[in-house]
């Protein structure tokens, strides 16, 4: 017998990865190559921490693993460091109950400070792995516009994919799973 | 976590184990790309090779839509480009003429010299199927690879200027490492000073010119060519113009349209050459083996002797 919720959660960890997918081929689409303007937002961060923000459950260890190392391959990084940063980031951001009971505010400002310790985490693993490096001022100018991004994100998870924030008691509700 | 049954703490502990391993993992993923680079990235090409040509199926009408509604904004100013399109046309038939005579002329002369010229560089036209999808990365993908015959190194161009050069080949994908690429260096000459630079990308859309010894005799507009040296390029194809920035730094217009890369044409300029062996940087230089044997890396410079021949063979 499948409870609901599990259902509920099964279904959104499917949409989960499609929608990684389709950001992936999204961004992997050959247009604005001239590379004027801002540089783009990590839209693949903002969902996959927006999503876990507010339903921790739907977005697993494995589905991280699996987007953002297919990301790390077909984006030219180097394979696993993203990775790594943002499994771990996703780990940490896990363990603090507290958060889905945050107000939008403060979701935002945990959102931002994830972003940009990772941004800056990334640049130091690069330097010391003596890999070639973009210069700082347009990496924190692609934080900012991925943190600008994300109030976006939650809207378009909130009213075309339905996903609502856990209260405190769905989330011990949904801890065994 | 007020119900802390003996299963709940099971599981926690499997999930810590379960993580520390993923970490582990990954991380020594890193470290083998950094230290065994040509390998990993040559898992990287087949992981694209296998991805990406099932995606562009997907992604065909996406693709159309947004250069559609590109197209569609041109359009706004329709009689204007079409004035201008006019008086290109007729400044154009000028040149044409120009050319003809000067081709003539030029043909004359080589025969009169008898000199033998290489035959034209031969080339494939490929499609450009993604792009690097990152922003701090300038390349694009092409949908030939090497069952095209398509080698690491080539340049690659679009009908004007050069676009990039092949930097990592699949069975049917190749990747092009653009010009404006952070870490793209190309030697050009400046026409008509005929002063050597190295074009320096920068992850902008105008490529810095450096090491120019005599800075003063460039002006800006002089054309921008390739050089040839290091036999990387074949020399003389066009790059762009010199334009110079506000800050007193000279910088490369480029020939080639960035904003519209839809179809290039890869060179065939040459053998091409591979990395096979994740070089000599730490410890002492290996000493040479007397058994060369089966290996196979060794094997496939093999194969490319007889396309040495061929592309030597006038």
């Amino acid at each position: 017998m499948i409870k609901p919720v599990t259902r509920h959660i099964w279904t959104y960890r499917a949409i989960y990865l499609l929608l990684g997918f389709f950001v992936m081929a999204c961004k992997l689409l050959p247009l604005g190559l001239d590379g004027r303007g801002l540089p783009a937002p990590d839209i693949l961060l903002a969902v996959t921490l927006a999503w876990l923000l507010r339903q921790p459950a739907v977005v697993p260890i494995g589905a991280i693993m699996i987007v953002f190392l297919l990301a790390d391959f077909l984006f030219q990084r180097p394979p696993g460091l993203w990775t790594l940063l943002v499994l771990l980031a996703s780990e940490i951001l896990r363990r603090q109950p507290q958060v889905v009971a945050f107000p939008f505010l403060m979701e935002c400002t945990a959102f931002a400070g994830a972003v940009f310790t990772l941004l800056i985490l990334n640049h130091i693993a690069l330097w010391l792995l003596m890999v070639e490096r973009p210069s700082f001022g347009p990496v924190l100018v692609h934080g900012i516009v991925t943190v600008a991004i994300y109030p976006v994100v939650v809207a378009v998870s909130k009213f075309l994919f339905g996903l609502r924030k856990l209260g405190p008691i769905n989330v011990e509700a949904t801890q065994s799973l | 976590m007020a119900r802390d049954t003996p299963y709940a703490t099971h599981a926690r502990t499997v999930r810590h184990l379960l993580l520390t391993v993923l970490v582990l993992c990954l991380a020594s993923l890193v470290l083998i790309w950094r230290i065994d680079n040509p390998r990993v990235e040559r898992i990287r090409t087949a992981v694209i090779d296998r991805v990406v040509p099932g995606m562009e199926w997907a992604m065909a009408p996406v693709t159309g839509l947004a250069r559609m509604a590109d197209g569609f904004q041109s359009y706004a100013r329709l009689y204007e480009q079409n004035q201008e399109l006019r008086r290109e046309v007729r400044q154009m038939r000028a040149w044409r003429e120009a050319a003809l005579q000067l081709e003539q002329e030029n043909a004359r002369l080589l025969d009169l010299n008898r000199v033998h010229l290489d035959p034209d560089l031969t080339f494939v036209t490929g499609m450009v199927l993604a792009d690097s999808g990152s922003p701090f990365h300038r390349s694009v993908l092409l949908n030939v690879g090497a069952r095209d015959g398509i080698l690491d190194g080539w340049v690659t161009m679009d009908g004007l200027g050069v676009v990039g050069r092949i930097s990592g080949v699949g069975g049917r994908t190749a990747r092009v490492l653009l010009l404006t690429d952070s870490s793209s260096r190309v030697p050009v000459t400046i026409q008509p000073s005929g002063q050597r630079a190295l074009l320096w990308g920068d992850n902008s859309i105008t490529p810095v010119l450096k090491f120019i010894e005599y800075p003063e005799y460039i002006n800006a507009g002089d054309r921008v060519v390739t050089s040839g040296n290091g036999s990387l390029f074949p020399a003389g194809l066009l790059v762009g113009h010199v334009v110079m920035t506000a800050d007193g730094r000279m910088r490369t217009d480029l020939a080639a349209d960035y904003a519209r890369l839809y179809f290039l044409r890869v060179m065939r300029s040459h053998p091409g050459t591979m990395i096979s062996d994740p070089g000599n940087l730490v410890g002492l230089p290996r000493p040479p083996l007397t058994r060369m044997g089966s290996s196979p890396e060794g094997s496939v410079p093999e194969g490319q002797a007889p396309e040495i021949e061929v592309l030597a063979d006038p």
